[in-house]
Parts: C-alpha cells; sequence; structure tokens
C-alpha cells in the first residue's frame, strides 16, 4: 500500500497521535516557558545602583543556571527519560517532564538575552521618570523583550517535537508511537507507512505551532517594535 | 538583537565579557573530568550485583563507546564537510532564490524526528539497512539542515556596509569571504553548529534501534533490566561526550578566528 | 532675580522664598573602578525659580551632577538638599516624579506612542484619562508638535530633533517644580531652537520653574541662563556666575579662553535696549521714523546692531508692542552708551 492511501485508510488513528503530539508539546513548552521566563524575570530586574554585591550574586546564578541548563541538553533523551521512569511512571508525565527539561536552557538564554539587550537610555530614562524596578520590568523591559523570548520559545518548541518521538520508547504519547509501532513490525504490510507517517507528522505538528505563534506574534508584539 | 536559531552551549554565555578566555577553554573538560569522576566515586561505592558488574565492565563499556565515537565522529565529519561549503555557496548574492528555501525549511527541519529519520533510513533497501552505514546516514540527514541553515544565516547577519567598504578598499571576493564575512559570522555560525553537534551526540543513542549499537545498547539494557546505576553511567558518559564535542567545536571556533582575523 | 544672584553662595540667607531650590554641598562622585573623580567637591546652589546652564567641555561632568541631583547616581561624598531637604532621605522614585528629567540619549519608550510616552508619570500619579488626553495635547502643541499628527506616531516615526522634544514634553507632563535637563535641544536645527528658546523663556517666565539645562553652546547658556555655571574637566567648577559676569569678569584663563574671543559682541545679548538712554528721533528731519529699519523694544543692543549690518544704516528707530518708535540708536554713539552703562551698571 502506499503512504498516500495507509494515510487514507487511518486518518483517525493519525490525528489521534498527531493531537496527542502537540498537546504534550504544548504542555511542557507552556511549563518550559514559565519556568525559564519567570526566573530570567527575577535575575534581570535592572538593579539599583546601590547592592552591589547582591547583582554580583544575582549574575552568577544567572550564568549558572544557563550553564545547567545547558548542560540538561547533552543528556540524550532516551536516557533522560528511562531515568524519569521511575519518577513519574510511564506515559505521559514523564514525558512532558523531559520536554519540559529540554525547552528550559533556549528559552531561558532568549529571555535573559533579550531582558538585557534592552537599550540602556531607554531603562534609565524610565527610572529618572520616577519607575520603580518593578514597574520597569513590567512596562518597560518585558515588552521590549517580548519578541527575543517569543522566538525562544518557538525554536524551543520545534526541538521538543522532534524529541517528543522518543518518547514513545516509554509509552509516552504521541506520533512516536507509530514510528514505534512500525519498527517492531519491520518487513510486515505498512510498517515503513507508519514510521513516515509518524516521522513527517512531526513536520505537521510543528506547522500548527508555527501558524498559532504567528498569530501569538502579531497579537503580543507591540507595534512600534514590530519590524 | 536577534538570537536566532538555536544558541551555543555552556562557553557562550560567559564569552560575552571578553576576558577569561583561557579559562574558558579549560571550564569545559574540568566540569567533564569532575562530573567523570563523581559518578565514578559513586558507582565505586555501590555493592554492584552481577548483572551490573557484567554491563559496567570496562572493556563492555569501552567497546560501546568506540561505536559510539565512530558513529558520532563521522556523522559530524560529514554534516560540516557537507553544510559548511554549501552554506558558504547559498549565501552568495546569486543563490537568493534556494536561499530564502533553504533558510525556511532548515528552521522547520529542527522538528524532523531523528528517531523517525533513522528508522526510515534503515528501512530503505541496501545498501542502508540496519547497520551503522544508515545510522551515519540518518544523523547526517537528521543535523545537516539546521548547520547549513546556521552558516547561511551566520554569513547573512554580517553588516552589508562591511562587506561593501571591503570591496571598496579593493578586496576581491574571495578575500572579502574569508578575511571579513568568514570571521563575523563565525561566532554567530558556530553557536547553531554547536547544539545541532551535541544533540547529534545524543541522537546517536537511538542508532541502537537499527543496529548501529553504541551506548544506546547500554541504556537499553540498563532500562530492560531495570538496573538505575548501570543507566546513569551511560547517561554520563553520552553527556559527557556531548560537551566535549561542544569544547572541541569552541577550540576550532577560536583557532579559526585566531588564523583569520 | 539678578539683584540676588551674583553671589550663589550667599542667596540661602533671607526670605524662605528666596531659599534656594537645590543645594550641592562639598558633592564629589568617583565610578567604582576609576581614580579620577568625574566631579569634585562640588558646591552649588540654585535659586528657586531660577534656570542655572551647566556647560563645560566633553567629559567634564555634567551630566553626572545631573543625575545626582535626581539619585541616578549617588554621590561619593558629600550632600544634596531639594527644597531643603536631604535628597538621600526620600524614596527615589517618588522624588523622581517631582523632579523632570530629559535624559542626552533621549530615551523614549519604542513601544509607546508619541502620547504613551508623555502620560507615562501622568499615568503613574493617577490621572485621569481626560486630564492626561488634555495634558498630553497640550504639551504636543508647547513643543510645536502638531497633536493630532503627532499623538499616535511611534518613536521610531519621528526625527531626532521631533524625538528630543518628546522628550521635552515627558518631563514636564505632570508640571515638576524642578526640571534637570541634559542637551535638550541638541538635536534641533537653529532656527526651531530659537522659536523653542522664547517659548522656552515666555513659560518660564509665568511657570518659574527650577531649572538645570546641560549645554554645549555658550550662545544657548548665556541666552537662557539666569546662572551659568563652568566645569573644568575632572568635575570642578570653573566659575559659577551670571551670563554677564562669565563674559565680562571671566574668574581664570580656563574661562576666559572657553569663553573665547567674541565675548564682547556676545555681551552684547544680555544688554535690553529698555534700558539704555535712547535717542530722540529728530521728527521733522528726514529720514523720518518711518523710513528707519526698526527693532522691538524688547530686545538686546545685539539685534540693534545686526539690524543696522544688515540694512548696512548707521541708525535704527527703536519700537514698542504697538509700533510706536520710543527713540532712536545710533552707531556712533552706541559704544559711548555701553561705556557709560559699564561705569554706572
Ligand atoms: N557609568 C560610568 N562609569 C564610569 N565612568 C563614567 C560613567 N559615566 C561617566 N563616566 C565618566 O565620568 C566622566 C564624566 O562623565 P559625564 O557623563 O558626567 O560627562 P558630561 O560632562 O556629561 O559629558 P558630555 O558633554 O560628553 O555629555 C567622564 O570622564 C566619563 O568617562
Ligand atoms: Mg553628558
Amino acid at each position: 500500500m502506499d503512504p498516500i492511501s495507509y494515510l487514507r485508510e487511518n486518518v483517525g488513528t493519525v490525528l489521534f497521535y498527531g493531537e496527542q503530539h502537540f498537546l504534550v508539546v504544548l504542555c511542557a513548552i507552556a511549563l518550559g516557558s514559565a519556568i525559564s521566563i519567570g526566573f530570567a524575570l527575577l535575575v534581570s530586574m535592572d538593579a539599583g545602583s546601590q547592592r552591589w554585591s547582591l547583582d554580583w550574586i544575582v549574575g552568577a546564578v544567572r550564568e549558572g543556571a544557563l550553564v545547567v541548563t545547558a548542560a540538561a541538553l547533552t543528556v540524550p533523551s532516551l536516557a533522560l527519560l528511562v531515568l524519569l521512569l521511575p519518577l513519574f511512571g510511564l506515559g505521559a508525565a514523564t514525558t512532558v517532564t523531559a520536554l519540559t527539561i529540554y525547552s528550559l536552557y533556549t528559552v531561558l538564554r532568549n529571555s535573559v538575552a533579550g531582558l538585557s539587550s534592552v537599550d540602556a537610555s531607554v531603562l534609565e530614562s524610565a527610572k529618572g521618570l520616577g519607575m520603580g524596578r518593578l514597574r520597569r520590568l513590567i512596562w518597560i523591559q518585558f515588552p521590549l523583550a517580548w519578541p527575543v523570548i517569543l522566538n525562544g520559545i518557538r525554536v524551543a518548541t520545534l526541538i521538543d517535537v522532534a524529541i517528543a518521538a522518543v518518547a514513545a520508547l516509554v509509552r509516552g504519547p504521541g506520533l512516536g508511537q507509530l514510528v514505534l509501532t512500525g519498527l517492531s513490525r519491520y518487513g510486515a504490510a505498512n510498517a515503513f507507512n507508519q514510521v513516515l507517517v509518524g516521522t513527517l507528522g512531526c513536520l505537521v505538528v510543528a506547522a500548527v505551532f508555527e501558524i498559532f505563534y504567528a498569530v501569538v506574534e502579531r497579537l503580543t508584539v507591540p507595534r512600534g517594535i514590530r519590524v | 538583537m536577534s538570537v536566532g536559531g538555536v544558541p551555543g552551549l555552556i562557553t557562550v554565555s560567559r564569552r560575552r565579557k571578553g576576558m577569561r578566555s583561557y579559562a574558558d577553554l579549560l571550564s569545559t573538560p574540568l566540569i567533564v573530568l569532575l562530573g567523570g569522576a563523581a559518578v565514578a566515586l559513586w558507582v565505586s561505592t555501590r555493592t554492584l550485583d552481577d548483572i551490573e558488574a557484567r554491563a559496567l565492565q570496562p572493556s563492555a563499556i569501552l567497546s560501546d563507546l568506540g561505536q559510539h565515537l565512530i558513529l558520532t565522529a563521522y556523522s559530524t565529519l560529514f554534516v560540516i564537510v557537507i553544510a559548511v561549503p554549501l552554506g558558504i555557496l547559498l549565501s552568495r548574492k546569486g543563490a537568493r532564490r534556494i536561499r530564502n528555501v533553504v533558510l525556511a525549511v532548515g528552521g522547520f527541519a529542527q522538528a524532523l524526528p531523528p528517531y523517525g529519520v533513522l528508522v526510515l533510513i534503515a528501512f530503505a533497501p541496501a545498501p542502508f539497512g540496519f547497520n551503522p552505514f544508515s545510522v551515519i546516514m540518518g544523523l547526517v540527514a537528521a543535523a545537516l539542515l539546521p548547520v547549513l541553515r546556521n552558516t547561511v544565516v551566520g554569513l547573512r547577519q554580517v553588516d552589508p556596509a562591511l562587506i561593501e567598504a571591503a570591496r571598496g578598499m579593493g578586496m576581491s571576493g574571495r578575500a572579502t569571504l574569508f578575511r571579513v564575512e568568514l570571521p563575523l559570522a563565525v561566532p554567530v555560525m558556530m553557536a547553531g553548529i554547536r547544539v545541532a553537534l551535541v544533540l547529534n551526540v545524543g541522537t546517536a543513542v537511538l542508532a541502537t534501534f537499527v543496529g548501529g549499537g553504541g551506548l544506546g545498547s547500554l541504556i537499553v539494557r540498563a532500562q530492560t533490566l531495570n538496573r538505575p546505576i548501570v543507566l546513569v553511567t551511560a547517561g554520563a558518559i553520552v553527556a559527557a561526550l556531548a560537551l566535549m564535542v561542544d569544547w572541541l567545536a569552541g577550540v576550532a571556533e577560536r583557532l579559526v578566528r585566531a588564523r583569520t582575523s | 532675580m539678578s539683584e540676588t544672584t551674583t553671589n550663589p553662595h550667599g542667596i540661602a540667607e533671607g526670605h524662605p522664598d528666596q531659599r534656594p531650590m537645590i543645594v550641592l554641598e562639598g558633592v564629589s562622585k568617583t565610578y567604582p573602578g576609576q581614580t579620577i573623580p568625574a566631579v569634585a567637591e562640588l558646591d552649588l546652589a540654585v535659586p528657586r525659580g531660577s534656570i542655572v546652564m551647566l556647560v563645560g567641555p566633553s567629559g567634564c561632568g555634567k551630566t553626572t551632577t545631573l543625575k545626582m541631583m535626581n539619585r541616578l547616581i549617588e554621590p561619593t561624598t558629600g550632600r544634596i538638599l531639594l527644597d531643603g531637604e536631604d535628597v538621600t532621605g526620600v524614596n527615589a522614585d517618588q522624588l523622581r516624579r517631582r523632579i523632570g528629567y530629559v535624559i542626552q540619549q533621549v530615551g523614549l519608550f519604542p513601544h509607546f506612542t508619541v502620547g504613551e510616552n508623555i502620560a507615562v508619570v501622568p499615568r503613574m500619579l493617577g490621572w485621569d484619562r481626560q486630564r492626561i488626553r488634555q495634558r498630553v495635547d497640550e504639551l504636543l502643541e508647547l513643543v510645536g508638535l502638531h497633536p493630532r499628527e503627532f499623538r499616535d506616531r511611534y518613536p521610531r516615526q519621528l526625527s531626532g530633533g521631533q524625538q528630543q522634544r518628546v522628550g521635552v514634553a515627558r518631563a514636564l507632563a505632570a508640571d515638576p517644580p524642578v526640571m534637570l535637563m541634559d542637551e535638550p535641544f541638541g538635536a534641533i536645527d537653529p532656527v526651531t531652537r530659537e522659536r523653542l528658546h522664547d517659548e522656552f523663556l515666555e513659560i518660564q517666565r509665568t511657570v518659574r520653574k527650577t531649572i538645570c539645562f546641560v549645554t554645549h553652546d555658550l550662545q544657548e547658556a548665556i541666552k537662557l541662563g539666569d546662572h551659568i555655571a563652568i566645569f573644568t574637566a575632572g568635575g570642578r567648577l570653573a566659575q559659577y556666575d551670571t551670563p554677564e559676569g562669565i563674559l565680562s569678569r571671566p574668574a581664570n584663563d580656563f574661562v576666559a579662553e572657553f569663553v573665547g574671543s567674541g565675548a564682547a559682541v556676545r555681551r552684547l545679548h544680555l544688554i535690553a535696549l529698555s534700558t539704555l538712554d535712547l535717542d530722540e528721533i529728530a521728527t521733522g528731519s528726514s529720514p523720518t521714523a518711518a523710513a528707519l529699519v526698526t527693532v522691538p523694544l524688547s530686545g538686546s543692543v545685539y539685534d540693534a546692531v545686526d539690524a543696522m549690518l544688515d540694512a548696512q544704516t548707521s541708525v535704527v528707530a527703536v519700537v514698542d508692542d504697538d509700533g510706536q518708535a520710543v527713540g532712536a540708536l545710533r552707531w556712533n554713539t552706541l559704544v559711548e552708551k555701553l561705556q557709560l552703562r559699564g561705569l554706572h551698571p
């Protein structure tokens, strides 16, 4: 059977796995972004000129977090998934946790870069007008950093979509199941089609995310800084 | 500023500050050594049962490691040899059409699961099949587009005014490429390339499912035998390998920059 | 107020309204990691309701001095009093909302429209929408930007000079009693700048803000300032005096050189025509007043001389606001008059 007619006959199953894939990545990205952005906001709050030593500590924590999350990216996905098994069991929880961990670095790095790249003169004038730390963060720093942060979320999503396929090996939900089934039925009818559809399906999931982010960008990036 | 593709790994954030270049170079091996020592210490304090002892025999680990090294080394080499020159070609003026396609597809290709790609290639007829050769080809296929994309992006973000200035001073196109564009592009290029290569080391773990061997087989064995200690050891070795690849890329980057500028 | 101001350090006594608005006492600033102070042992008193111009070579510590006044930078030593109150004691954010600040690099918020930029401080102070909107339009008019055209633009859609003017409007928004302005008119063409100067002085005549104004343009300093503070490199005060004092009695070689040649001509700016004894216009003889070149009584001797040279004539008629000639000024007698004025100021 050729892939097209395979797909036609199994639309329901494929859609089901695709949806699972999407949701798992969505959960992980939401979680990872919340953690990373929250952390980045904490360590990027524009410093007051006093309290020099505190700023030094904050800087060290920031760099440390970048190194740790970067190192997490070097742990092979299979090993991380298996390692999390005893904690979260087979299935979605382990998958989401692993994907969350993999998304941290990209989002964190972009957030820190975005927040710290806000023009110093803009921040100084905000200070000069009497905005406090928190207000500067919310009114000025975050909106100006948002396009860079959003781009980090996008890239992290692409990476997670790919890694999520491996999660099938720990009974994780998603298109990886198709690849796994196909592999285990090597030589049988449709085994190749299953792997093909599972693999290319990830691209479709990624495309849905891209559309989603394009809309989010339209709606949330202030007009004055849209390119 | 734009933090475009996937950013670079550990040393990148610190390099922003300019100094401490040698401390940078040493930090990754140091982290690897310390981490390795910690894991070794942890393993040595545990009493291993038969299965664990057998799985953790140095000879067994070394043979897996050797296979893994071969897989990653060849695939990394092929990816760079193919993608970097191709990226340079694509960054030239004449290639605008194809370049835009590659940029669009290349970013997207990060979402292509290497797991699926490896299995697909293993399913292909000879010389592909369940063997190391198709694993290497699969790894190359998975990492090629992101690296290609980052090469192009890195070269394109060089300020056109600088290129114009170089041409205006009478530099040839080739001299401009090697003396101006590449040195300025290397940091951005390498940031993306390094992540692709690091992920590649992790992906090679999946080789075990398509007859490629490597450290993945140790991980799978650990899972089926339910032996966390073996798992942690195997995972740590792969992570250390990935860090060292990142480090090597960093060293190479520095050499390139020192030579060209 | 120029009666009270020739000796800035003596102002502190007397009437409470005569008490200076801003006082710097022995203020120094050495940036971390540097050995030479950016500002050294600075004493300065800014009288209430007056304009003090800070001038000096680039890097001499003008911006640093301003920023210490609103605590963007903390002084290494010394004390700063605002309205008699030590600024280190008050909440920095509250303090800054009472002090308008125009930053040298403009620093408009790129994601806010022009209107939103100007509305920042009123919003923080909790004004209602209606009032904010009115205020924004009023200020845009004031700085010569048509509200309808500019209110909803983003900063990147403005020229450098227009951005600067929005920066000034933003600092004025909540009508702060004190303004710190760091080269606010640097990127504006001479004609517009001239107009802004006039409006600036006009407004100042009624609102009487206390203003510290940094500039590189001595001409601007002489025109706008009640006092001028000239800094030397290393943040030392070379002279603090009225424009007249600076031009006619430079305290040292540095000031003399800074003021440069042409001080005498510049000083003509400072002599209002209304303070001179003008010649009568002989009614019978020709040329009659109507035929003469005229200058307004509110102008300076500089304007009169400029008009004479421009028209290549040796006599101008001085006219009041209604266009009535009040007297004539002749080239031949001008120097005498100036001498006379110099003897009996
Ligand atoms: N944040 C800082 N850290 C260290 N040194 C600084 C800092 N800001 C200013 N300086 C130094 O302090 C001195 C005074 O700087 P300041 O900005 O006050 O000069 P300025 O008079 O405003 O100059 P300009 O006319 O060029 O604006 C300069 O030598 C400058 O290099
Ligand atoms: Mg300055």
